[in-house]
């Protein structure tokens, strides 16, 4: 059962910074996908403020070639919406497979980077379009690349008396880009597996590769050294072969041997020969 | 004529307009909620209980334990062997040991969680295995609950002068029912006295009888009304929340009610029995099979539910549908400390399906011999013997639904990489396995000239109210349907017996035969097929009481011998072929069920859209059966880590409807309800093994099995 809590609803971003300024132990919720579930199962939050109806919250803006987007857009707007789609494939693809219908148009982004869940879908198309999230309080402003904000699965560097304001993203153009993801079924499922490209070729040479995989370590990460190595590397099956490997060392190094990694590791290797063959 | 025409369900328009009430809907005034208290630990005696701080709680009017029933405490469809509520010792985890009731549905549950229970736990018997090895006894008599043999000919004979011997094991897991509505009910004691249960259920008699018993009161005195109920499978065959609400009420004088989280209904109820298969098929080199041995071992939790039933019946279903001259089945079923397994869909013969199928397969491509072919070869037919040396005398289309696949099957063409096409057939004994299984109806008349059906049929979301409907419509020979509905109801109906085995279009549709035969000859003398209007024989009817008439049919069947299960056991069979597409995905062990093609032999479809709803149903749960889901006992908990398929997973659907009339059944129908899926998930892997040339033989192949598989198979 859901516990009794008590909630404010506010109109605009000020009145949502007031509430977080002044409440003891504040709560956002948004779409509520992910708090929603952890208070049936027992967790008490007694100051709840729904953030979901702020405008500010909810528009996407382009400024200097930087694309703004509203933390309180939902999964379901951001996979049919064109700038997303022209701009950032991948993201609009992951947000396409989030959940189910329901959960999507529940659900947001901002609320999916705030959870830190180690299988958020929107996290690794966002670490290659290196998002910058925007921070504020009643008194602070600040801008903190998505790498940084995550420290631990389910853990982030936001401040209780933080708003999540907007999420900033370099739009990437001319790149062959998209989200594979693995799921125990079609839909409504948490992904096993989920990897994140952007791949630019010129006359048979990489001349850029970004990737990133979640659900694989605690927090989704991008193999830099593997997209170094094929940076300007001419695209043959052993710079592919070398380039999987240590992927895959990379992640073992982070990790260890984790008994999941019998089935994820064969699996990511098959996606990274996929998307790297193109 | 309304056999054979798609009728409009008659209950449709409600559930479309979302009037219709469910036990989750049901309300008074006044009323209390109840929940139950559960085991935390497989198997454990119970040392101490602290119910203080629970009665503490404001809002909290009782804490009842099993020192509050006035009656027995045991309940158990076949045998009496489960405790309502624990006494002194709990034997599974999610065993219910307190019932709390408060004044609303929080405090209740608020409170049930302050009840504290001391344990000393006792050894957990994990699985049959164990359990046949461990000093630890589950149940005073031993930790074997049933043995059932099939024996015909002479098996190590018929391996002697095999062409070609296949041997494997099979193994299933634990399967939730997964309904959309969970258990739920809700209690009064009505202005005679009479304790009221209405819930959700798929038997209404049976529970009415186990109130009685549990409150010492005569059954005359309980009434159990079927509340609409969303789906059963088998899962509210046994009492879930009826004997709570009905002691609780008894305690309390109030109304109560109770329903079941998802997560309890996921912890407390029955599941699909799992078995271990050692199976041994023998055939000539032309592909006709000469002997079958199987092994066959289960797990039953640790209370009987349906756990016999399944022990038979998976060994009378052992060899399929197919002609063997010689059989040895030794099936045994175990007590553990797992769930406690109960009837699902099936009843352990969808675990058999997928064994006996694959085997066939085998044997095929050893002897290199088309799926199909073989099949066709070893077909069950009109005057076969089946494992049990039953003579199929009547309805046996099982070549029938082979030939309706074949065009397809033919014609199959593989969509690249990762495609593949698999065949499942089956055949289903219609009823219970040996044992009178009797259904009972009146039919009466309104003064205002209507004809009244009186049912107790618990129609779960199938469509038994339409078809038993069409059924007297057509036994009467009325042009439209002017009859009135009484149904559910243990005031105002007579023992239908469950909604189970596929049973109520076949055995209760022939007792509604029966009640319309007696009403149509005294309609004939009143002159109604001459012309006499309806209101008028009525209006003067009831001047000297309007007559009843009563229906009855018991199908004959003969209890399986002791030793052999040679003979009747039912007294018809439905048969089904499946043929299914599936594409996997090598890179990721994703394997998606593209196209089935399902052909059943029904008889008789009385309403082809709920046969082929049956069939679309039925086809979707193989999905899950198949490919993802897996209860896991003490990791489980709700829908977050149990998969079950969504839309999105399921395959295109054609149902190919067989008609074989069975001259025992109503208009020749016998049943649908669990043949739709027991073939499904056999297709499936078959389908696997020819995509990828794996052969899966542990169910779910889930996406890491498969891809396991796919690695290792890639090595060799």
């Amino acid at each position: 059962m859901l516990p009794k809590f008590a909630s404010v609803i506010a109109k605009t971003r000020e009145e949502a910074l007031s509430w977080l300024s002044s409440l003891e132990n504040p709560r956002i919720i948004a779409g509520g996908t992910d708090l929603m579930v952890r208070m049936r199962a027992g967790k008490q939050y007694s100051r709840v403020i729904d953030v979901a109806g702020v405008p500010e919250l909810l528009t996407m803006t382009e400024t200097d070639g930087r694309l703004s987007v509203g933390s309180a857009m939902t999964h379901a707007r951001l996979s049919t919406s064109e700038p997303i789609i022209r701009n950032a494939r991948s993201l609009a693809m992951a947000c396409g497979l989030v959940g189910s219908p329901q959960i999507r148009n529940m659900g947001t982004i901002g609320g999916n980077l705030a959870n830190a869940s180690p299988a958020a879908d929107s996290i690794p198309p966002l670490l290659i379009h290196d998002a910058v999230l925007v921070l504020e309080s009643k008194e602070t402003r600040r801008r903190v690349p998505l790498e940084e904000v995550i420290v631990a699965p389910y853990v982030t560097s936001i401040d209780r008396k933080e708003l999540l304001g907007s999420v900033e993203i370099n739009p990437l153009r001319g790149y062959r880009e998209g989200y594979r993801r693995v799921a125990k079924r079609a839909t409504w499922a948490i992904s096993r597996l989920g990897v994140a490209f952007a791949i630019r070729e010129d006359k048979g040479r990489f001349t850029d590769v970004k990737l990133a995989i979640g659900s694989c370590t605690p927090m989704p990460f991008r193999p830099k050294k593997v997209e170094d190595l094929l940076k300007g590397a001419e695209k043959n099956e052993a710079i592919i072969t070398e380039a999987i490997r240590m992927a895959l060392e990379e992640i073992k190094l982070i990790s260890g041997i984790r008994p999941s990694y019998a089935y994820k590791l064969p699996v990511l290797k098959g996606i990274l020969e996929e998307v790297l063959r193109g | 004529m309304f056999i054979g025409q798609d009728i409009t369900r008659v209950d449709a328009l409600d559930k479309v307009l979302g009037t219709a009430a469910f036990a989750h809907d049901l309300k008074k005034n006044t009323m209390l909620f109840a929940c139950v208290v559960r085991s935390s630990r497989p198997h454990a005696m119970i040392r101490k209980i602290d119910t203080s701080a629970a009665l503490a709680l404001d809002g909290v009017v009782k804490v009842l334990s099993h020192k509050d029933i006035p009656g027995e405490n045991l309940f158990g469809a076949i045998k009496k062997d489960q405790p309502f509520l624990a006494e002194g010792r709990v034997r599974f985890k999610g065993e219910a040991i307190l019932v709390v009731v408060g004044v609303t549905e929080e405090i209740a549950r608020k409170a049930s969680g302050l009840v504290d229970i001391e344990y000393e736990d006792l050894e957990y018997i994990s699985d049959p295995f164990l359990s046949m090895r461990s000093p630890t006894l589950i149940q005073d008599g031993g930790n074997l609950l049933s043995h059932r043999k099939v024996i015909k000919g002479d098996a190590g004979k018929g391996f002697e002068s095999s062409y070609v011997i296949v041997e494997n094991t099979y193994s299933t897991t634990w399967i939730d029912h997964a309904y959309m509505e969970t258990e739920a009910g809700i209690g009064y004691t009505d202005e005679r006295g009479h304790i009221v249960v209405a819930s959700s259920t798929q038997n209404i008699h049976y529970k009415m009888k186990e109130i009685a018993r549990l409150l010492a009161i005569p059954p005359e005195q309980v009434r159990v009304v079927q509340a609409t109920t969303g789906g059963g499978f088998g899962g509210k065959l046994d009492v879930t929340v009826e004997g709570y609400i009905a002691l609780a009420v008894y305690h309390t004088k109030r109304p109560v009610v109770m329903r079941y989280t998802r997560e309890e209904s996921f912890l407390g109820q029955t599941k699909r029995h799992p078995l271990y298969i050692e199976y041994k098929t023998g055939a000539e080199k032309d592909g006709s099979l000469t002997a079958v041995e199987v092994n066959i071992i289960g797990d039953t939790g640790p209370y009987i539910s349906y756990g016999e039933t399944v022990c038979l019946r998976a060994a009378v279903h052992a060899t399929g549908p197919y002609e063997v001259p010689n059989v040895l089945v030794n099936s045994r079923m175990f007590y553990t400390n797992n769930p406690v397994s109960g009837a699902m869909r099936g009843f352990g013969v969808p675990q058999l399906a997928l064994a006996h199928e694959s085997q066939l397969d085998e044997i095929a491509q050893r002897i290199g011999m088309d799926p199909l072919d073989i099949r066709m070869k070893n077909a069950l037919k009109r005057g076969s013997l089946t494992a049990t040396s039953q003579v199929l005398n009547h309805s046996a289309g099982l070549l029938e639904t082979l030939k309706g696949i074949e065009p397809f099957w033919r014609a199959r063409r593989k969509q690249g990489p990762g495609s593949g096409f698999g065949l499942g057939c089956m055949y289903y004994g219609i009823g219970n396995t040996g044992i009178s299984n009797p259904s009972s109806c009146y039919l009466t008349f309104t003064p205002e000239g209507r004809v009244e059906m009186h049912s107790g049929v618990c129609d779960i979301g199938q469509g038994s109210d339409t078809v038993l409907l069409q059924i007297l419509c057509d036994a009467l020979g009325m042009e439209e349907m002017g009859i009135d509905l009484v149904r559910g109801d243990t005031d105002t109906s007579l023992d239908a017996g469950s909604t189970s085995a596929s049973r109520q279009t076949y055995i209760s549709g022939m007792a509604v035969c029966d009640a319309a035969q007696k009403m149509r000859e005294y309609l004939e003398g009143q002159g109604y097929y001459s012309g006499k209007p309806l209101k008028d024989i009525c209006r003067e009817a009831a001047e000297k009481g309007l007559p009843v008439f009563n229906g009855h049919f018991d199908p004959p069947t003969t209890a399986p011998d002791p030793e052999t299960s040679q003979g009747a056991p039912y007294a018809t069979y439905a048969f089904a072929t499946h043929m299914t597409e599936v594409h996997v995905d090598e890179v990721t062990g994703v394997c998606k069920a593209v196209k089935v093609h399902a052909a059943h032999d029904v008889g008789r479809a009385i309403n082809v859209s709920n046969v082929k709803g049956q069939i679309y149903g039925g086809v979707a749960m193989g999905v899950g059966l198949a490919l993802m889901e897996e209860f896991v006992p003490g990791k489980t908990e709700s829908f977050d880590n149990y998969y079950l398929p969504t839309s999105m997973d399921m395959p295109e659907v054609e149902a190919i409807v067989v008609e074989d009339p069975e001259p025992t059944g109503p208009f020749g129908a016998k049943g649908v309800g669990e043949p739709a899926l027991i073939p499904q998930a056999a297709a499936i892997v078959n389908a696997i093994k020819d995509a990828t040339g794996v052969r899966m033989r542990r169910l779910p192949c889930d996406i890491e099995r498969l891809k396991l598989a796919l690695e290792k198979n890639k090595i060799e």
